[in-house]
């Protein structure tokens, strides 16, 4: 096993109940990537993220992130961006930057005040009174201001309308850490697609597609044309 | 990593029970006002207010525990707290030594609250009345029968442990039980089915320990001058009065066990929506 990859899934499965959600999922990312994870609703997508991210412990085959099981190390390098909003309502920003910066020893507290400033986040306002848009924002920083090894954005886009969307790209280009590889799960193709190197297609809990964006183009193709494609059944 | 989750732990619960317990405060102070003032009327809604306060204490305690496993855990929140980079076994320490202390401090506050409102009754109460009540009891004989305060001490001692079981046990329970209906076949329903293995797990080990209190020879027997474990039935001992301790090691081991079983569920067992 090379050391410089960082995820490194081999013939994955998990069921639920008798339904099989992932049917030997095997792939490898080096650091540095910038994979995006497609495929339609019910893929799989989101079991694969819940056992790299450590939510899922009862699944079959090799999940290792960064030669690690999951667990409380790879908890403590992945920066994961969860597609649904798990902040308590009573916070404000200034609850939540203490909770990143206790318990993530690779939190920048600085960085993340400023951007919450650029944002235009009050540090004191309560989450309940904040706008969806803006409690986006926050979520989205305290993940960008970890200097984590591995991020797993889980649809980063899907609640910002299509004006901010590739102002908050630019932000994930500019912020990440440069040696760092991101995993980013995405129904918006289109919009995000010129960030990737790579992409995998999750279609029935397998791997279909696994590719270099610059392969594909080479094929005159976008990541969009391929995903309609091979989803066409989808539509 | 614990220290750090105690901290946190305690400050999202404090912001809830604090309300109950400055509400507590704020009336007892008013009391005391009245009580020195002599304004009778005050004195006794006040003291109606603190019973009340008191009682809520305790309750609101239980509620609190039981929504914080339950919000934090297994609702959206859970994303945050499972993953964290802390082993599952920290995060239920954590909440678990969280939830003690807040039970032993509504305990306290409830038992400040009666103490209070007994100063209150006692000053509305004239002394002839007062005299006239320690007599009656001490006409009944009953001051006699009592054991030295040594040995009142002593069973104090036990009855704050024992309580401090029956805590350990009904969290441990609960945790369980929310946990064991947060797996993927009993998620759609967690309250219901939460609530009924609560209740039917606790239902069968009570039955099993006051089982055991009975008829295991293990017993705590309190005398005049002595407190003593004894190896025979509770009922079958000479003392003014004795409790058996088989279903008190039995309820501590089920508390263990079922804590051991809720990590172990955290672990591996637990699906979030």
């Amino acid at each position: 096993m090379s050391s410089n990859k960082i995820i490194n899934v081999s013939e994955l499965k998990k069921s639920y109940g008798s339904k099989k959600v992932l049917k030997g999922v095997t792939f490898s990312a080096q650091s540095g990537q910038i994979i995006g994870l497609l495929g339609p609703n019910g893929c799989g997508k989101t079991t694969l993220i819940k056992i790299l991210t450590g939510l899922i412990k009862d699944y079959d085959g090799v999940a290792r992130i960064d030669n690690e099981e999951p667990g409380a190390y790879t908890k403590s390098i992945i920066a994961y961006l969860p597609e649904k909003s798990y902040l308590p309502d009573w916070m404000r920003p200034a609850d939540a930057i203490e909770y990143f910066a206790d318990f993530y020893k690779d939190f920048d507290r600085q960085k993340a005040e400023k951007m919450l400033l650029r944002f235009g986040l009050d540090l004191k306002q309560k989450l309940k009174t904040m706008s969806k848009g803006q409690q986006e924002k926050l979520r989205l920083a305290l993940v960008l201001c970890r200097r984590a090894k591995l991020y797993i954005l889980d649809e980063p886009l899907g609640g910002v309308d299509p004006a901010a969307r590739s102002h908050i790209l630019d932000l994930i280009m500019e912020n990440h850490e440069k040696d760092s590889t991101i995993l980013i799960s995405t129904h918006l193709i289109s919009d995000v697609e010129y960030i990737f190197d790579r992409v995998l297609m999750i279609n029935n809990g397998q791997v279909v597609i696994d590719s270099h964006v610059n392969e594909l183009r080479e094929k005159g193709r976008t990541v969009e044309e391929v995903f309609k494609e091979v989803f066409s059944y989808a539509w | 990593m614990l220290g750090k989750l105690l901290k946190h732990e305690f400050k999202q619960t404090a912001r809830y029970v604090s309300l109950i317990y400055i509400s507590a405060a704020v009336t007892t102070l008013v009391m005391f006002i009245a009580m020195l003032t002599k304004a009778t009327a005050i004195s006794v809604i006040g003291s109606s207010v603190l019973a009340f306060a008191g009682f809520l204490s305790v309750v609101f305690t239980v509620v609190l525990v039981i929504g914080n496993f339950y919000n934090t855990l297994y609702t959206n929140r859970g994303y945050l707290s499972f993953t964290l980079p802390v082993k599952c076994s920290s995060l239920l320490i954590s909440k678990v030594l969280v939830s003690l202390v807040w039970f032993v401090i509504s305990f306290v506050v409830c038992g400040l609250i009666y103490f209070v409102i007994y100063l209150n009754v006692k000053s509305q109460v004239d002394g002839e009345q007062m005299g006239g009540v320690v007599d009656t009891i001490r006409e009944s004989g009953l001051l006699e029968m009592l054991p030295s305060g040594k040995m009142i001490a002593k069973a104090v001692v036990i009855i704050v442990f024992y309580i401090f079981i029956s805590i350990l046990t009904f969290v441990s329970f609960v945790y369980f039980s929310l946990s064991l209906s947060n797996t993927r076949p009993l998620q759609q329903h967690p309250w219901m089915f939460g609530f009924l293995i609560f209740c039917g797990s606790y239902i069968v080990t009570n039955t099993i320990s006051a089982w055991l209190n009975e008829h295991l020879p293990l017993c705590i027997a309190l005398t005049e001058d002595n407190l003593k474990i004894a190896f025979s039935q509770a009922q079958n001992i000479d003392a003014l009065y004795s409790i058996g301790l088989g279903g008190m090691v039995f309820m501590t081991l089920a508390a263990v066990g079922m804590l051991f079983a809720t990590g172990w569920i955290m672990e591996h067992k637990v699906n979030i929506k």
